[in-house]
This record gives C-alpha cells, structure tokens and sequence, in this order.
C-alpha cells in the first residue's frame, strides 16, 4: 500500500485540532509498533501482550486519563468539542486491536457522562478519577438495558427492559440485578456502570464499584470475537452505593448510547481500516487465472472497490456524527432525542457498513482469510461482536423504533 | 410449526432410505455431538473430543457409513449405484451438519474422491476392490481427502474451463508402471494427518492446456513421500483438519490413476457439483439448528414486556429467517436431484455446463442467504449472539468457509455469466 490511510480515508480535517493530532499520531505509533507491526507474536502471546498494550495506552500514554479534565490529572477532553478527536484515538485503537478499543470506548463513555460539560460532576469526579484513572489500569464495564425474559413485567426504556433497580437507603442507594449481561468486561471490571430503574420506574444509572462482595461475577464467556475483554454476567445482590454513585438527570441513559455508538464506531472504523491494508497487500501478492494479479481483474477489483467503499463511507459517517455531538448549540446535548437517534442510526450503519467490508473482502482471500495465520478473521469476528452487542434486541428492534418515533412522530411503538 | 422437519423438501425426491438414515443419524447426533459440541473450538488440533464422535458416526463400531458408497459385494451398502445417491448424500450432509457443519464436511469429504471410483456409470472395480477393506473393514473411522488446491493459484484449478490446467504445478511423471509425483497442496479437508487415502488432481505435462493431461492419482497417505504439515488454525470448523501437503518423488502403481486422459478431467468436472450439492446440504442442516434455537430463544426472551417473536417488527425479520431456510432447503434438493438425473433420459450429465453451472448458482444462493441470516440470527440474539452458550456463532463462524471454499462467490458469478450470456474470454 502507497497511500497514507488520511489520504484514501479522507475526514474533516478541521474538526481535529493540532494538539489533539499529535495524541492521535501517538496512539498510530503505538498501534504499529507494537501490535501491527508484529501480529504473529501478538497473536501467539495474546492474553499476556493483551494486558501489557493496555497498559503502555492507558499507562505509558496515559489514555486513562484523556476525558479527565486538566484539574484532575486528566488530557481536558472533557468537552462535546472533543468528540472528533475522541472518536479518531477510538479508530487508531482499533486498527490495532478491536478488544482494547471496545474497553476504551466503553470507559469514555462512562466518563462522558460524568466529566462531560455541561454535565461536570466534580464531587463525583474527585471521588473517582484518583481510583480509577490513576497509576494502575482500570476497566470499566457497561450495563445497559435490553431483553427480558418471560414471566417478568420490567420498567422499560424506550421499550428495552430495565433489569436493575436501585433504591434510596439513609444516606446512599442499594443497586439489584440478577445475571446481567454487560457488553464488557464482567468478569474483571473494576467499575461497573448499570442502567438502573428507580422506586418510580424512571431510568437512571448507577456506578458500582467491582470489589464490593455483593457483586456477583458469572462464569467468564466465550464469546465470537473481543475474548480478551473477559466478558461475564454480574448480579448485584443488594449491592450499596453512596449517593453520589447515582446520576439521574434527564437523558443521562441516552447519553450513554450517543456515546458508546460514536466511539465503538470509531473502533470498527479502525479495524475496518486495517482489513483494508490487509486485503489490499492480499490483492497484490496473489494472482488469478494463471498469473494476473489479482487487482487487476475487474471482479476482484470490484470486491475491492466494495471493501474501500464500505470504510470510506463509514468513516465519513463517523465524523458527522462526531462533529453533530460536537455541536450542541446547534443540534442539542447528547442525550437529546435527536442526537440519540443520530447517534444510533449511523452507530448501526458504521457497524453493518464494515461487516460488509470484511465479508467482501473475505470472499476474495478465501481459505486464508479463514486461518487465524493471517489475523483478518479476529477482526471479522471482534467485529460482528461488537455489532451484536450494539443491536440490543430482535436485531435493533429497539434502534428502529427509535428512529421510526424520531423521524414519524410515532406515539405509541 | 414446531419441528424443523416441517420444512420443505420436494417429498417425491426423497430416496426410500431417508427416513432411517435420518433417524439414526439424529440420535447420534443427539446423543454423541450435540453435548460437546461448545468443547470442539479448543479440540481443534488433538480431536480427543471429535475423533470418538467420528467413529460412532463412520466405522463399523457405530453406524459405519464411510463404506455406504462402495457396491454391496465389496461390503459397502451400495448408494453410489443408486439412483437417490445425490439425494441421499443431501440428506446425511443436512443430519450431520445440523449437529456440527465441520464434522459433515469431514464426514462427507471422505465420500469425495471416492465418487470418482465409486459412482454409476464410472465405476472402477479394481480401485473399488484396492481401497473397499481400508474403509468397509474399519472398526474406526477412515477418512479420505481430495488434495486440490495448490500455493500460487488458489482455485485455479477448479477453473479448468478457463486454464485447461496449464496453472497446475503438482506433476505426475510415468516410469515404467509408476506414477511419480512431485508437488505442494493447501487447504485439504482431512489433511493434517487425518487422512488414509488422498486423490490428487495434477497434470502430466507441465503448461499444458490439453486435458488429456490432466490427472486424478489415487495416494494412500502412508506412501513414502508424503508429508503432512500441522493443522491450521481456524475461525471455526475445528472438527476438519486442514493443512500443507507435499508430494516429493511419490510412488503410487500406474493404475491408481482414476479413469485415465480425457476422462480423468471428465471425473474432475464431475466431483464439483458432488462437492456444491453437499456443500448446500451442510449449511441446510445448520440452519435447520439454527431455527431449533431460535424458537427457542424468541419464545422465552422479551421485547417490551412481550416474547420477542410477538413483536411485529422482531417477527419480520424471523420470519424472513424461516423463509429463506424453506427456500434454501427446495434449492438443496432441487440441486441433489439434477445430480441424481445425470443418468435419466431427461437429465444432464453432472459434467456439462448445465449442470456445473446452475449447482453453482444454487450453491452461490444459498451460501449467501446461510452467511446473511446466521448473521441476522446473532443480531436477533443481540448481547447473546456472539455467545458461544446458543451455538448459533458456532455455526456462523463454521458456515463462512463453505461460501469461499471451491472458488468462491467469484467462481459461481463467473460460471452462470459464461453458460448465460456465452462469454468467450472469462
């Protein structure tokens, strides 16, 4: 490959300011150093080299701390104006390992919530940043609503069951929830947060620290794809939390899904980014038909040209919907109605969008796409996770809905 | 509906053997795969798992259908004289696949090669003869692996209309009544040691595009000369061994060679559409499972406080999933039968355009509609499709290969443009 990926990949420059681009050219380095460059020994040392490329990110780099504002150690991208620059950290983590991006994308999103202005919660923020954001790796995990199972009556939102509660008790609240399902990262979290539903049935959502010994931690999934993450089910039993730990404001669970779908967008884009270099080198070193390379004949030119438009597309989309959360003075807060549909219906596209891509690009490689040798199908499989997990229920049924009440005015769905 | 034999399957197609072979593989399946089958992903190099499953499936200490090709007099049962052998084959390919799709393609492989010895009106007695005891009279299960494709073409091979095999670098020399074969393959089902008896496709002539040089050399694995590598990792498939084969100076007598010049590129034209119309009874069977387990989980879980499947906009998207495993399923049989009237006044022999190409379109199809709605299945699932505890990711990681696998989409687009549209230069 010739082309830089700026150059093929075009995005709104502009929307990434100078010093947010010597971050993200940081992160690129690390990326290629440490894991593209050398994806044979990551793939044989996984679980090990795992661990230890978080911790240069998060550690060495320091990316724990991106969303932190400047006053509590953290890089001050703590502002809607961050998104793109956010969203671009997201795509350069995952060119280098879906896994590791989905565990970022998951702990800034929590953090949007918290430290994001207008929304700032200092108190809350002083109370957390030093455990979770300081000099040890920490991981964060997301429980959101979805299914319910038969026999039960769940508060609801947007039509998704709620399957935790929380109540007020003296000077804190008590968080319940029996085998929930997380998208991250249950089984070694070290904070969880939980969309919860209170006494009146309203959505809210409630930090849970993962030490307390009424959390409860399932066997460790094996899951398709993003293995590293050590996905399990959690209950809280009674689980206490101080008062502070529980953020109810109007929007707050729409906030979480405006970001999650920006930033795990970011991180298929990326992925999708390093399938293209993939295929693309495939294309050049293979021949067909008894020696013409295989770019050359316009059938695979044409899967080819399907791979670069699904990502280039996707990564078009993903800074429009980075530069609309960008913006709220223009398109409203993040957890706005409209900005949560936004979100959602390009979150979804990026997703199907790059799905489509690897899957193309699959038909071309054939067998050898198929062997974990040439490291195209842990992204083929990372991200049809990822896709499943942002799917929710009945395939996007939800996602749907949302967009049919956004854009229809639909009462009743 | 509520079993997934209510899908439709052109009843007067189906051999008379249907129903027992059915019965019997179904409790095997039950019984013997269905249980373990989450463990098969981490089974995948040692087959301490699998390998038993196999033998009650294929050996005389279970069921014993790896002799069902060979005539009754040499022991086997008699189905590759059949007139319902494609049918037949279907079915099996959709019983053990519904249990697990590697095990089938293992399974079924090992019918492959067999086929070209085997198989009315090419029946050779004295291959037949050779090779009936290493599978008839095995308590164990004994595979056989069609060794086809090479490093640098991919499948190249399988384009024979286009290359007249002159991209084929695996060559067989004749001294005296020996073959002697030099040359490297990729990807074989049951390679990496699992194999008894390879054919390999290769050419007699370096270069050349006269087919009468093409060749099918039957090699028993244990001849010197044979080297298999280790298996390859995969996404899925982890009870089908693939790996790297050489053949370096291998001896094997001169009539191991199938049927000899001309007609051995004739039986080569002939095994695709036995690989395409297994290949649809697989991804069948997996999705007859898949809809088991779907059932299943749009009953129990809830969408808005009611099951997902009453849900109108959640029941669109299954119902299209059922949809399409019925159309599937009468695309699967209709593509068994052109294959079982190869010999009928009506039909068409499995080696002309006709039939390599419509297969091909079928195949084609039904890959794609298998790869969309197992996708679609896991996006139903939502938080719990990628989990490996509902086995549907099983199936969608297993199935992806049987659409790249015998040249691809590409190949099938290119096979119905050149029967279609007459093109010349494909």
């Amino acid at each position: 490959m010739n082309k830089a990926l700026d150059e093929l990949f075009v995005y709104p420059k502009e929307l990434v300011d100078e010093e947010s681009k010597r971050v993200i050219h940081l992160v690129r380095q690390w990326a290629d150093k440490e894991i593209i460059s050398k994806r044979q020994e990551y793939r044989e040392n996984y679980e090990k080299l795992f661990i230890e490329t978080r911790k240069s990110l998060n550690l060495t780099i320091g990316l724990q701390r991106l969303t932190l504002p400047e006053e509590h150690g953290g890089f001050g991208w703590n502002n809607p104006a961050n998104a793109p620059g956010i969203a671009s950290i997201l795509t350069e983590i995952g060119r280098a390992d879906a896994a590791i991006g989905v565990a970022a994308a998951v702990k800034y999103t929590i953090l949007a919530a918290i430290t994001m202005a207008p929304n700032f919660d200092k108190a809350l923020c002083d109370a957390l940043a030093p455990v979770y954001c300081g000099e040890e790796l920490k991981t964060f995990s997301l429980i959101l609503p979805g299914m319910g199972n038969i026999g039960q009556d769940t508060p609801l939102f947007l039509g998704r069951s709620i399957l935790a509660s929380v109540e007020a008790e003296s000077d804190g609240y008590v968080v319940n929830g029996k085998d929930l399902r997380p998208i991250n990262s249950g089984a070694i979290a070290d904070l969880f947060c939980v969309v919860c539903a209170d006494k009146a049935d309203k959505p809210c959502i409630a930090l849970v620290p993962g030490d307390n010994a009424n959390v409860v931690r399932g066997k460790t999934l094996l899951e398709t794809g993003l293995n590293a993450s050590s996905n399990a089910d959690v209950s809280f039993n009674n689980v206490k939390i101080p008062k502070s730990y529980v953020i109810s404001r109007q929007g707050v669970v729409e906030e979480l899904y405006t970001w999650l779908n920006l930033l795990l967008g970011g991180v298929s884009v990326g992925t999708g980014m390093n399938f293209f270099e993939m295929v693309g080198d495939w294309s050049e070193t293979r021949t067909i038909k008894g020696g013409y390379m295989m770019k050359e004949n316009p059938l695979c030119a044409s899967v080819l040209a399907d791979v670069a438009d699904e990502v280039f597309t996707s990564r078009l989309f993903l800074y429009d919907l980075a530069q609309t959360i960008s913006k709220p003075n223009d398109w409203g807060q993040s957890g706005s109605q409209r900005v949560y549909t936004i979100a959602q219906v390009i979150g979804s596209k990026i997703q199907q969008n790059v799905m489509r891509a690897i899957n193309r690009g699959l038909e071309l490689m054939g067998s050898a796409g198929y062997s974990k040798e040439w490291h195209v199908e842990k992204h083929w499989r990372d991200i049809k996770t990822i896709q499943s997990y942002l799917c929710g229920v009945g395939a996007e049924a939800p996602v749907k809905m949302d967009t049919a009440r956004f854009f229809f005015d639909c009462k009743d769905i | 509906m509520k079993n997934f034999d209510e899908f439709s399957k052109p009843e007067e197609y189906i051999s008379p053997m249907d129903k027992h072979i059915r019965s019997v593989i179904r409790n095997w399946a039950d019984k013997e795969v269905m249980p373990y089958r989450r463990k098969y992903d981490e089974d995948w190099k040692d087959h301490h798992i699998i390998e038993p499953a196999f033998d009650k499936l294929m050996g005389n200490s279970g069921i014993g259908l790896q002799k069902a090709l060979f005539p009754p007099e040499l022991g086997g049962w008699g189905i590759g004289q059949s007139d319902s052998a494609f049918t037949i084959s279907c079915a099996l390919a959709e019983e053990v696949g519904r249990a697990d799709t590697a095990m089938a393609v293992a399974f079924m492989v090992t019918y492959w090669p067999l086929t070209t010895i085997l198989v009315e009106p090419h029946v050779n007695w004295r291959l037949a003869k050779e090779f009936a005891p290493m599978f008839c009279n095995a308590e164990k299960a004994v595979f056989a692996a069609n060794a086809m494709t090479e490093p640098q073409g991919g499948a190249d091979i399988e384009n024979l209309e286009l290359t007249g095999g002159k991209t084929i670098r695996t060559v067989a020399r004749l001294e005296g009544d020996e073959w002697v074969i030099n040359g490297h393959k990729l990807w074989p089902t049951n390679s990496g040691g699992v194999a008894k008896l390879f054919v390999v496709p290769c050419t007699t002539k370096p270069g050349s595009t006269d087919l009468k040089d093409f060749a099918m050399i039957f090699v028993p694995a244990e001849t010197k000369g044979v080297t298999q590598g280790g298996p390859y990792e995969k996404a899925g498939m982890a009870a089908d061994k693939n790996s790297d084969i050489w053949f370096e100076d291998v001896r094997v007598p001169s009539w191991y060679r199938a049927h000899g010049p001309s007609m051995d590129a004739q039986i080569f034209r002939e095994i695709i559409p036995w690989g395409l119309a297994a290949s649809m009874g697989f991804m069948c069977g997996a999705m007859l499972n898949l809809y088991e387990i779907l059932y299943d989980f749009v009953s129990t879980k809830t969408y808005k406080n009611k099951p997902l499947k009453e849900d109108d906009h959640i029941a669109s998207i299954i119902g299209r999933i059922a949809g399409d495993i019925d159309i599937c399923r009468i695309l699967s049989y209709e593509a068994a039968k052109m294959g079982d009237r190869r010999n009928k006044p009506y039909g068409y022999p499995i080696y002309s355009d006709e039939v390599a190409c419509k297969m091909r379109n079928l195949k084609d199809f039904v890959s794609d509609r298998a790869v969309d709605i197992f996708g679609k299945a896991m996006d139903v699932l939502g938080p719990y499709g990628a989990d490996r505890e509902y086995d549907i990711e099983k199936h969608w990681r297993d199935i992806k290969i049987i659409q790249l696998w015998m040249g691809g989409k590409q190949l099938c687009q290119m096979e119905a443009a050149r029967y279609f549209f007459n093109c010349k230069t494909l």
